[in-house]
């Protein structure tokens, strides 16, 4: 049977078959960013931290939306040399729209791995720092040195250590807990591998028993299951293996485990406890169900005129009379012991301590010197000693920066909620006090950018005037204000490394001095030698018990970068998508252009289609994520 | 729609000024973003620079909407298709208004407390 309207056009709706079909997947697309921008729009308006306007750099997203808009000239180009049959000049434009997207792509790869290499830093005091962090390496002796640069950290170690970004905290514990239901085996491991590296031992202390179920390993018809009898079958086992290695991996039965004092950690035997605790928790839960049946029973049969309501109080399971073990007139164990208390934490013992690098994507909150420990989001936690002689826990692990940008919003915002001054705050904050050894760099930033934007003030009042309440008409912005970016950091160390006298705000080799428009795509950065020898991009030591979070620019940081990475992530799945799809009209497609080229064109009509709204899409896109 | 090659031959020539024509507008979105003299509004970002920033976009969504994807060419089908799309569209603007409503986020607030009572709350183990 012959399908119609596959390449003519029906006459009443004007559409061949597949139009219909591309037209109502975009509607469904219009939905589906539509509920993205809608959420970007719910996020900004409620965001309660200064939201990070035109944070991107926006030469590349410009190159990007001039590079999309003629990819969109030339789709539909491809298109109508279809129509006048000139197969050439459809394989150029079509060629030129395929390599536009690779174009695109590749711009958005190198902007997400910008984004994924920067460091930034909410501080206890709300101060916002951004930079690269620099790399460190643990040394033989457990010793941690710092270097700006990959390369430089490694020739740091003897060894050959591996280094390692230095936004890490360094953990020397006594005993490392380890949760058997969430231990995560990446982490299990390269513990394990730092410890080995390091010619240090996790063990545990002391015998464990862990036990999935009761009949498992004692109940028999003749014995009934009681705590007695489990302590019994413990110490028998103790006594009848004499060395660890016939006890290790011993079982009681099928779902029990025996872990005996010495047994070296990994991840295999996390995961055989993990068996056993599930199964103790699922045995549990069965025997406290049919403890609440029993005395849902007896509390009926008691007082059958009652109504449940009034007899429920009296049906509760109370695990702790309930482990309480009751037999009765046969010597069958009814309640108690039928719950096994389900072992949920396996403990190991550093011998002898060494220091663990502990990434701080890893911990769960600041880890603090005084808790002596450090939990995992897996609810791993690495104990610090109790003894004088013990290891310290938390080594000295400070987060040490090339910082490019500082933003003091945050704080001000935080200022202002509690009435204070906010320049008060700011010049009383950590960063400018004497414990920051690097102070001095950022007191003359400070100076310089105040220096600034009084300038700024003063030009924007002289050009605007002032209303009619005697205000000026315009000022320098919060941004302007209390955020210092690259551009800033670069022209002060340019203006006071100046030949001669070092110009003021006022004179026009001042302004002359700024990094331009331009340079926000392919700038200075702080691999670049000019930054370097003018100390654009100060160091800053911040102590780790003073970072309250850190992250690279991902969504973790904020929900600008969630969304962000959201939208345009979705957007580019749909620019490879349709790259795809025009790429087979280009390359795949001959025979059909030979056998019915209308049917080509309408097919590269449709793919255009999409093609555009993919353009669309970032035509909304640029201005929302780049210039506001 | 261009159906016959003379039409197809005009056609093009309205692609290219309408590539041309999104060109510019972008460098009138960077423009007005960048430059000083073009700020709407106070100094820096505000909202009139992003009801700006937003029609231009608008209009740009609309040339390539119209020309490039032939809408302006297009019968009726389509734009009911579209109508109730950009309707739905414009709706899902709002819906996240909703979280007004929430009773745990504005917990602290006197309306809030019309939602919330702490005494009602009940815990389980």
């Amino acid at each position: 049977m012959e399908i119609p309207y596959t390449v003519t056009a029906r006459k009443d709706t004007g559409l061949f078959n597949s139009k219909v079909g591309i037209w109502l997947f975009l509607a469904s697309e219009v939905m589906l960013f539509g509920g993205l921008f809608s959420g970007y729009v719910f996020l900004r308006i409620y965001a309660d931290y200064p939201w990070p306007e035109r944070a991107l750099p926006i030469v590349p997203g410009l190159i990007n939306t001039f590079v999309l808009i003629g990819s969109s000239v030339t789709v539909v180009f491809a298109w109508a040399a279809l129509k006048m049959r000139e197969w050439r000049k459809f394989q150029i434009y079509m060629g030129i729209t395929i390599a536009c997207a690779g174009i695109f792509m590749v711009l958005k790869g190198i902007e997400y791995k910008a984004k994924l290499e920067h460091q930034a830093v909410r501080m206890d005091d709300f101060a916002i720092i951004e930079g690269h962090a620099h790399y460190a390496v643990v040394g033989d002796d457990g010793q941690i040195s710092h270097a700006d640069t990959k390369t430089k950290a490694k020739k740091l170690s003897d060894s050959g250590a591996k280094p390692f970004k230095a936004n890490a905290i360094l953990f020397k514990p006594e005993t490392i807990d380890f949760s058997v239901a969430r231990a995560h085996q990446p982490w299990v491991e390269a513990v394990l591998e730092q410890a080995a590296k390091r010619k240090s031992k996790l063990v545990t202390a002391e015998d464990l028993f862990l036990y999935g179920s009761i009949r498992d390993y004692a109940g028999t018809e003749q014995e009934p299951l009681s705590s007695k009898g489990r302590t019994n079958a413990e110490t028998e086992l103790v006594a009848k293996y004499a060395n660890a290695e016939e006890k290790a991996g011993h079982t009681f039965g099928e779902r029990s485990l025996y872990i005996p004092a010495g047994t070296e950690l990994s991840y295999d035997l996390v995961k055989q406890a993990r068996e056993v605790y599930v199964s103790g928790r699922s045995h549990n839960a069965i025997a406290r169900t049919a403890i609440l049946k029993a005395n849902w029973k007896k509390v009926k049969a008691a007082r059958p005129e009652d109504k449940y309501w009034e007899q429920a109080p009296d049906a509760k399971i109370d695990a702790a009379t309930q482990l309480e073990e009751q037999f009765d007139s046969e010597g069958n164990c009814i309640s108690g012991s039928k719950v096994v208390s389900v072992v949920s934490t396996l403990s190991f013992q550093m011998s002898p301590p060494q220091p663990i690098v502990i990434d701080r994507g890893w911990v769960k909150r600041p880890v603090k010197a005084q808790e002596g420990k450090a939990e995992l989001r897996d609810d791993t936690s690495f104990n610090a000693g109790s003894a004088e002689d013990s290891a310290p826990g938390l080594l000295n692990s400070p987060l040490i920066l090339a910082v490019d940008a500082i933003d003091f919003r945050w704080m001000v915002q935080k200022a202002e909620e509690a009435g204070k001054d906010p320049l008060e705050v700011i010049e009383k904050s950590w960063i400018f006090s004497e414990e920051n050894k690097h102070a001095k760099y950022y007191k003359k930033i400070w100076k310089n950018h105040k220096a600034r934007i009084a300038e700024l003030e003063k030009e924007l009042l002289e050009g605007y005037g002032r209303d009619k309440e005697g205000n000026a008409k315009r000022v320098p912005t919060e941004t302007d204000r209390y955020r210092i970016t690259w551009q800033d950091l670069v022209h002060y160390a340019r203006v006071d490394q100046h030949e001669g006298r070092p110009p003021k705000p006022s004179d026009k080799e001042y302004a002359d001095l700024r990094p331009k428009f331009w340079d926000g795509f392919a700038g200075p950065n702080h691999k670049d030698e000019e930054i370097h020898e003018l100390h654009a991009f100060p160091e800053l030591e911040i102590p780790h018990q003073k970072v309250s979070l850190q992250s690279m620019f991902t969504p973790k940081w904020n929900t600008y970068y969630a969304v962000y990475f959201t939208i345009t992530g979705l957007h580019g799945l749909h620019v490879i998508g349709g790259a795809i799809v025009l790429g087979y009209y280009l390359f795949f497609s001959k025979g059909l252009y030979r056998r019915n080229p209308e049917w080509l064109a309408n097919r590269v009509e449709v793919g255009g289609l999409f093609w555009h709204f993919v353009d669309l899409v970032w035509i909304f896109l640029f201005p929302i994520l780049y210039l506001m | 729609m261009a159906d016959t090659p003379a039409e197809i031959q005009k056609a093009k020539k309205l692609y290219l000024l309408i590539g041309m024509a999104l060109f510019v507008f972008t460098v009138v979105t960077v423009a007005v973003a960048t430059v000083p003299w073009l700020d709407f509004g106070g100094h820096g970002f505000d909202s009139k620079d992003a009801i700006i920033g937003l029609l231009i976009a608008t209009f740009k969504a609309t040339l390539v909407a119209s020309i490039f994807m032939h809408l302006n060419h297009e019968k009726k089908t389509i734009y009911v298709v579209l109508l109730i799309s950009a309707v739905m569209g414009v709706v899902l603007m709002f819906l996240t208004g909703w979280a007004f409503t929430d009773p745990i986020e504005y917990g602290n607030t006197v309306e809030g407390d019309k939602f919330y009572n702490p005494e009602q709350t009940t815990t389980s183990d």
